[in-house]
């Protein structure tokens, strides 16, 4: 085998610069340049394609994620008494609070958004099988914590939509059998929303879940790596090696480019929608209407079906219809052992799919629709 | 597979040409694809495995000419990168180049020692225990606010002059101290909706018996008495907790309706339509001479089909 060295210690043709002597010194030391290369030197089968970015963007929204978050935390307090008023300073008298706050709340409708197309295009490329099911497994666990994000941080502002959409979905968790009173209980921290609930949440959305997503994010990349990323589903071996490159420069540069993409979009939709917070939360909504975010929208309006009525049907709904789903999704490459890739030869994953999008769509539709009637 | 060994003799059908200086894998198979021979003083070529005749331990025979070796380009390193820096896995698993195994010497405080797998083990078993004793206390410290006694005392809501037609659903806002945890006493506000009822309604809601409230001991704090005209609904939708209103429905005429997930109650709180599991939770109301109204704020649990006290 080649010696370790061979390829960086090429003859100077000039006296090295004194930056050029710091990253040699650290080099020796650490392996720099052979770790940059292996980062960089990885290959893509079948070639770089925009269709990758979602990945890499989705590292990008959860660092400024991270970014804008730590930021908030500088004049956020969370107390019942007084995350209201810190969350109204922040959007009214720090200068640009409302920016980055508003940068963090669509952030976060960007992420579930990405997560939504990763995970479309993992299942519709038929990349979650074999060797690739624990790659699967973590991104669905990640897929919980990006929801499990949304979910603890919406009632951070201790507004009315905040209180209202937590007291509804941990009802909906209370439904859980035998442990559903012990889990709403645990989350809120007494029988009913309060200084508890807050500091709870606040631990989670804060510390919990970011370290959480950290160590899967990380797991998701090393199995990534290990697996190698599973190519087009179409062409032979020699035509994929042909158009095989590696993951620097063509698909850095489209990582970038969606990265800015998306960078810009979340900054639109902050400029032109900049959050506003409705009243302080309280157990009376008043006028206000409850409603959850707007992906959730789609679920909210499921409940509502005559099929999910009553103590069964809420069971139904709230606990057996969600579970059954990420059951499912856990067992897919271990139900779906078929090595064919192709979304086109795989009718059943296809029409699957198809099915949930027009679900989705229908129910989300249907609940802005009933908005309306409502006043 | 044939197994081309670094600084073998590369030998041709008439000559021999050189050494092995490096080897080539295959990305995609992760076998070797092909040998990179120096040729004594000549250059490197590049030499498909396809040539290779035999390996032997120490060298490699091809089945070519030495000329047609000698034409081929010459090796260009610049088109390559060494398996130490690029990202493939088990790209070196089924290669054995190398001129046997690598070896290093244990330290001499390790070779005798037998009972590895009971040190393992033992570390364990430290770890679990280290573990066990702070499980039980992280678990207490994190249930303690969890469950509280019930509140039992009168709330005054309001005066019942407000309410001006009977079987009428009226909302009455009050404001409740909460004291929670270390917190300062802050109030938040709720409401309740009451109604005057018509004997009808007062029969249909009661169906002739009193409707008793007791503690979570299960001692009696109250008894809404049937022919009292008034009853007070807990604002908590029975679904899932929101609060619904009073509303005219276009065929159902004047009802409560929750605008979260539309469940639909009659005046007497029974289920029209909708989700819901049960009907309108009746709170203990008394009502003095005066018109003054009382309530004990109780809540129950939503979603489920018969009445569980949570407040």
């Amino acid at each position: 085998m080649n010696s370790k060295h061979s390829s960086s210690a090429a003859i100077p043709d000039h006296q090295p610069s004194t930056t050029e002597k710091v990253i040699a010194f650290l080099d020796e030391r650490l392996g720099l340049k052979e770790m940059q290369a292996k980062m960089l030197n990885e290959p893509i089968p079948g070639g770089s394609r925009w269709a990758y970015v979602f990945g890499s963007v989705l590292l990008f929204i959860f660092i400024m994620q991270a970014v804008t978050g730590t930021l908030l935390m500088f004049y956020y307090v969370p107390t019942a008494d007084h995350a209201y008023d810190s969350t109204q300073y922040i959007i009214h008298n720090v200068d640009y609070g409302w920016f980055l706050l508003s940068y963090h709340f669509w952030g976060s409708s960007a992420m579930v958004v990405c997560v939504f197309a990763h995970m479309s295009q993992v299942f519709l490329w038929g990349a979650y099988k074999k060797p690739r099911e624990l790659l699967w497994l973590v991104g669905l666990a990640l897929f919980g914590i990006v929801i499990t994000f949304g979910f603890t941080g919406y009632l951070l502002p201790w507004d009315q939509r905040a209180f209202w959409a937590t007291l509804v979905g941990v009802e909906i968790l209370d439904k859980t059998p035998v442990i559903g009173d012990f889990i709403a209980r645990f989350l809120k921290g007494g029988a009913t929303p309060g200084q508890m609930t807050l500091s709870r949440f606040f631990v989670l959305h804060v510390m919990i879940l970011p370290a959480a997503l950290m160590a899967l994010a990380g797991l998701h990349l090393f199995l990534f790596r290990v697996a190698a990323p599973a190519g087009p589903f179409r062409g032979t071996k020699e035509e994929i090696k042909a158009k095989t490159d590696y993951f620097f420069p063509r698909q850095i540069w489209k990582d970038i480019v969606g990265m800015a993409f998306v960078f810009v979009g979340i900054c639109a939709l902050a400029l032109w929608e900049p959050v506003v917070l409705l009243d302080k939360a309280t157990p009376d909504p008043g006028e206000y209407h409850p409603e959850p975010e707007w992906y959730f929208l789609f679920y909210f309006q499921l409940l509502r079906l005559k099929l999910f009525a009553g103590q069964f049907g809420q069971f139904l709904g709230a606990v057996a219809l969600p579970v059954a789903f990420m059951v499912l999704l856990v067992a897919l490459p271990f139900i779906d052992k078929d090595p064919e890739r192709n979304i086109f030869k795989r009718p059943i994953a296809l029409i699957t799919w198809i099915a949930i999008m027009v679900v989705i769509a229908l129910f989300t539709v249907a609940a802005v629709i009933n908005r309306e009637f409502l006043d | 597979m044939l197994q081309p060994k670094l600084k073998s003799k590369v030998r041709c059908t008439d000559l021999d040409i050189g050494e092995v200086t490096r080897v080539v894998l295959d990305p995609l198979s992760h076998e070797i694809s092909h040998i990179v021979v120096s040729m004594n003083g000549s250059g490197e070529r590049q030499v498909a495995m396809g040539h290779v005749q035999d390996v032997t331990d120490d060298a490699v025979q091809l089945r070519t000419r030495s000329a047609d070796i000698l034409s081929l380009p010459p090796f260009k390193r610049e088109d390559y990168v060494t398996t130490h820096e690029v990202e493939i896995s088990h790209l070196e698993d089924n290669i054995h180049v190398t001129p046997g195994e690598v070896l290093v010497p244990l330290p001499d405080l390790e070779k005798d020692v037998k009972r590895r797998t009971f040190f393992m083990n033992f570390t364990h078993v430290i770890g679990f225990l280290i573990g066990l004793p702070i499980a039980y206390p992280i678990l207490r410290f994190l249930m303690q606010p969890m469950y509280a006694d019930f509140d039992n005392q009168w709330l005054k809501v309001g005066n019942v002059s407000k309410i001006k037609q009977e079987d009428v659903g009226v909302q009455f806002k009050y404001k409740k101290a909460v004291k929670e945890v270390y917190m300062p006493v802050y109030e938040i506000e709720k409401n309740v909706w009451i109604l005057r009822a018509t004997p009808e309604l007062l029969e249909r809601v009661y169906q002739g018996k009193d409707s008793e409230f007791r503690d979570a001991r299960g001692k009696a704090i109250w008894t809404n008495k049937k022919e009292v005209p008034y009853i007070a609904f807990s604002g908590k939708c029975p679904h899932l907790g929101c609060g619904f209103k009073w509303r005219q429905h276009k065929t159902l005429g004047q009802v409560f309706l929750c605008p979260c997930h539309l469940s639909i109650y009659d005046a007497g709180g029974k289920v029209l339509d909708g989700p819901a599991p049960r009907s309108l939770d009746a709170l203990p109301i008394k009502v003095s001479a005066g018109g003054e109204v009382e309530i004990i704020d109780m809540e129950f649990k939503a979603g489920t089909k018969s009445q569980i006290r949570i407040v």
